[in-house]
Parts: C-alpha cells; sequence; structure tokens
C-alpha cells in the first residue's frame, strides 16, 4: 500500500506533463460512441435551468426596490 | 511614550492587586487544573508519550480559556466608562494582555509541574520542553485575551470564546505538538523554524489587537 | 456602491463562462495521468470551489474593513452576505474534495480508509475546516448579539482578526502535515507548475465564472434584506 501512495506524490510532484501517461485509462470509449454529449446536455440543462431561476428572482428583486 | 508606560504599568498592577485581593479566582484555575490533571491521571494509566503530549496541550488550552475569560468579563460597563475617559484603548489592551500572559505563564509552570508529578515527564530536554511551555502559553494567552474582549462585549460567557477560538488555535497547536515532540527524544534538536513561526503570529496577535481594539471599546 | 448589482453583463458574463466551463471541461483533451484518469477534470469544478470560496470570504473582509472605517450598515450587510455564501461554496468544495480523494487516492483495499476520519486529516481539508468553523462561529456570534449597531461593529472585528489567522494557517499546516494531495507541500493549483497549459485555459475561466455567480447570488441576498431594512423603517 505503501508503494502505491508513494507513487501518487511523486507523480504529482513531478509536472504533470511530464508525468502523462498514455496507458492510462480514460473513457475514450465513451467519447468515441459520442454518448459523451448526452452527458454534457443534461449537465447544461439543470444549469440553464437553475440560472433561469436565478434571473427570475433577480428581476423580481429588482421590481420590488423599484416600488419603493 | 513615557506616559502610556506609566498607564500600563498603573492598570497592570491594579490587575495584579485584584488578583491578589480576590484569591478566590486565583485558586480556582488552579483547582481547574488540579483535578482535571486528576481525572485525566485517572482515566488513561501511564500514556505514551504521544498522548502525554496531546493531552498536555488540550489541557493547557482549556486553562488557558478559562484563566483568560474573566480578565475582561470582570470590568463592569461603569469601570469600563471610567477607564475609556484616562487611558488610551491601546494601553488599556496592551495591561491585559500583559497581565494574561504573567498569568498564563504560572498556570503553565504549575501544570507543567503537576503533569509531571502525576503522570510523569517524558521530555527529555526538560529545559527546551519547559521552554516550549512558556512560549505555547504564552501564544494562547494572547489570542484568548482578545476574543475574551470580544466574547465580554457580545455579553457571553467562556463557550463563545471557545467557538471563536478553536478553528484560530489549531495551527499554533498542530505547531506546538510538533515542538515538543522533538524535545520528547534525547537527540532530535527542537526544530527553529516553527519557533520562529509561533513568535511571528504571536506578534500579529499584538498588532491586531493594539488596531481592533479601539473599535471594541467604544460604545 | 451597489451600482453593480444592477447590472446584467456580469452576470451574462458568468453564464457563459461557466456555460464554457461545462462544454470544455467534459469534452476538451485533458492529460492522460494514471489513477487520476478522467477524473482530473474535477479540476474545473471542485477546485474552484474552494477559490470562489477564498474569494468571497476575502470580499467579505473588505466590506468589514469598510464598515468599521465608514460605519454604514449596508457595509455590514454586504460583509455578512458574502461570508454565507462563501460558507456555502466551502461546503462544496469539502464535500466534492471528500468524495473526489476516497475515489483517487485512498487505498480501496484498505478498510480504515473507508472511514471518513481517513480522509479528513488530510491537511488540505484541515485548512478548509478551519475556514468553515471560522465563518460559521462569526455568524453564531452575530446571532447572539441583539444590537444591530453593536453586532455589526464586533462581527466586523472578529471577522478581520480570524481571516488574519487564516492565510497563516492555510500556509502553515500542509508544510508541517503529510499529505497526499497534488501539489505535494505547497498550495496546490497557484504552483503553475501543477497544471497543464491545456488546463489552465478553461481553469481559469472556471474560477472566474464560479466566483461571479457566488457574487450574484450573494448580491440577490444582500438586495433582500436591504428592502427588508427599508420596510421596517418605514413602518
Amino acid at each position: 500500500m505503501k508503494n502505491w501512495l508513494f507513487l501518487i506524490v511523486l507523480i504529482f510532484i513531478n509536472k504533470l506533463s511530464l508525468a502523462q501517461n498514455e496507458n492510462a485509462e480514460m473513457a475514450d470509449i465513451m467519447r468515441r460512441d459520442g454518448k459523451i454529449y448526452v452527458v454534457v446536455a443534461v449537465i447544461l440543462i439543470i444549469f440553464i435551468g437553475i440560472i433561469l431561476y436565478l434571473v427570475r428572482l433577480d428581476s423580481k428583486i429588482s421590481k420590488l426596490e423599484k416600488q419603493q | 511614550m513615557e506616559q502610556s508606560i506609566k498607564h500600563i504599568w498603573t492598570l497592570l498592577k491594579k490587575d495584579i492587586l485584584l488578583e491578589v485581593r480576590q484569591q478566590f479566582s486565583f485558586y480556582g484555575i488552579l483547582l481547574y487544573i488540579g483535578a482535571t490533571i486528576f481525572v485525566i491521571f485517572l482515566a488513561i494509566e501511564d500514556p505514551d508519550t504521544r498522548v502525554w503530549n496531546g493531552l498536555f496541550w488540550i489541557i493547557q488550552l482549556f486553562v488557558c480559556i478559562n484563566a483568560v475569560a474573566k480578565s475582561f468579563l470582570q470590568e463592569s460597563q461603569s469601570r469600563m466608562l471610567y477607564f475609556q475617559s484616562v487611558v488610551s484603548p491601546q494601553n488599556f489592551v496592551f495591561a491585559k494582555l500583559l497581565f494574561n500572559s504573567l498569568l498564563m505563564l504560572v498556570m503553565s509552570l504549575l501544570s507543567l509541574l503537576l503533569f509531571s508529578l502525576f503522570m510523569g515527564n517524558p521530555a527529555e530536554q526538560l529545559l527546551a520542553f519547559t521552554g516550549i511551555v512558556f512560549l505555547g502559553g504564552w501564544s494562547l494567552s494572547l489570542v484568548f485575551s482578545f476574543l475574551a474582549a470580544i466574547a465580554a462585549k457580545a455579553q457571553q460567557n467562556a463557550a463563545i470564546m471557545a467557538i471563536l477560538g478553536f478553528p484560530l488555535i489549531i495551527p499554533q497547536l498542530i505547531m506546538l505538538i510538533k515542538i515538543s515532540d522533538a524535545a520528547f527524544s534525547i537527540n532530535a534538536k527542537v526544530p527553529l523554524t516553527p519557533v520562529l513561526m509561533l513568535v511571528a503570529l504571536d506578534a500579529m496577535v499584538i498588532l491586531l489587537a493594539a488596531i481592533l481594539f479601539p473599535y471594541l471599546w467604544k460604545d | 456602491m451597489d451600482a453593480y448589482m444592477n447590472k446584467w453583463w456580469w452576470k451574462i458574463l458568468a453564464v457563459l463562462l461557466l456555460v464554457y466551463t461545462i462544454i470544455a471541461g467534459l469534452l476538451f483533451d485533458v492529460p492522460r495521468i494514471q489513477i487520476l484518469n478522467e477524473t482530473i477534470r474535477n479540476l474545473y469544478f471542485h477546485v474552484c470551489m474552494w477559490f470562489a470560496m477564498m474569494i468571497l470570504f476575502t470580499i467579505s473582509v473588505v466590506h468589514a474593513v469598510k464598515y468599521l472605517r465608514t460605519n454604514n450598515l449596508k457595509s455590514d450587510i454586504l460583509s455578512r452576505h458574502y461570508a454565507v455564501v462563501g460558507i456555502v461554496f466551502g461546503l462544496l468544495g469539502y464535500a466534492t474534495g471528500t468524495m473526489w480523494a476516497s475515489y483517487t487516492w485512498v487505498d480501496p483495499n484498505n478498510p480504515a480508509a473507508a472511514s471518513f476520519g481517513a480522509i479528513a486529516r488530510e491537511p488540505k481539508l484541515i485548512g478548509a475546516a478551519i475556514a468553515l468553523l471560522i465563518y460559521f462561529a462569526y455568524l453564531v456570534l452575530r446571532d447572539s448579539i441583539q444590537d444591530i449597531d453593536k453586532k455589526a461593529r464586533i462581527s466586523s472585528v472578529y471577522n478581520i482578526f480570524a481571516f488574519a489567522f487564516l492565510f497563516p494557517s492555510i500556509w502553515i499546516i500542509p508544510r508541517l502535515l503529510p499529505s497526499l494531495h497534488p501539489g505535494g507541500d505547497g498550495n496546490p493549483a497557484l504552483n503553475p507548475q501543477d497544471i497543464d497549459d491545456r488546463m489552465r485555459l478553461i481553469f481559469y475561466p472556471a474560477v472566474i465564472g464560479w466566483t461571479l455567480l457566488g457574487v450574484w447570488i450573494a448580491t440577490l441576498k444582500v438586495r433582500l434584506s436591504i428592502l427588508k431594512e427599508k420596510n421596517l423603517l418605514s413602518k
């Protein structure tokens, strides 16, 4: 276990770009299938929804401020 | 300059005189130290050095809160008004810091003695460790003196001092425990950098107290 | 002082930057590193929470100083709400930090690592926990005082005093305790060597975007509480 932890620390102490390892497993298949776009779309919809809520709140407060 | 030293000295003398006249509070803290150490003595037989170290500093922390808490709380509102008319806030807070430092140095020494008596003293470099204890007691007393001023203004008890102070004191406490660790082995040298950092933090507290106390004091 | 609160341009900028962060953060190339793998993309989300938190706390302290100088209660309201939003970002950062850590640098075969205690000992998380505890204490202190002016004055003093301690602790603690966190024994992501150029292109806009979002939420809260105060006064 110690060696394993040591390895991680080593990787970080070195410059990340130097420590790059082409063999590191990435979600390449997901990217090739294009399914990653589904994830992006879902997150964006949720994010935009929250932002729209904030915008509505903002304009409501602006209206209240004008009434005063 | 000369006048402010005179003011600080007078205020300090007044606090010491009060302490000598009303001995119950001094003995109260003494009893607090004794009782806590006795409870720990019964709860943990023969702790190893790391446990000893941790317990010692935690006890110092609680002793400090109890010793320092009353310094500002004991001043009634009318007395504060009187002080406001005769001395500057800086002199007042310096006198308090000085008094609390002295008090805490005495308390640190006593709790070190009691700790050694009941649970033995694992420090191999006794002189260095005593120095660390004094430095630690001083650091703790400075931080908590200022927090006592805040707590007194908020008309709160010692509990809020603990809430306000614990997050602030963590780095100093960790440093103190680290330095003490070195004093526990014969051939390890006590590292100088953390000691200097502690002193620098103490200087920062004094500076902040001088800058911020005037805002606490005016009503 | 509050003219910027009603402007839209910086809010639109915040949204654009964050949309860019999400799209580019998930799609663009990142360095291939063992163990981190795809989770390296968390840099754009988790690390930004810390940056946003520190920036919001800094704004809070600036307003606290302003209050002590001018005695304008509005500065106190600003100081309070920036602190609250900073706490929200801090909690999010803490939660995402423990999550990320438990999947990357904790040994899955070691049952002790499954406990929260193994992760909470991490120096960076200790620093973050100190920051959170300080500002929780700040809120408790505020609520314990009745008089409005006194509340503002005393809590501003504590805010400044505590903040002056926060920076040394964040700097000192990682250098005292052993850490597995990227960035070795310094402060990660601040060191230019820590991150790749490609990542920097997304990381810096992401920090600005998340911070602006925090500022936006804080200003909404500030405007609401100013409205409330005015209502109280006019009655």
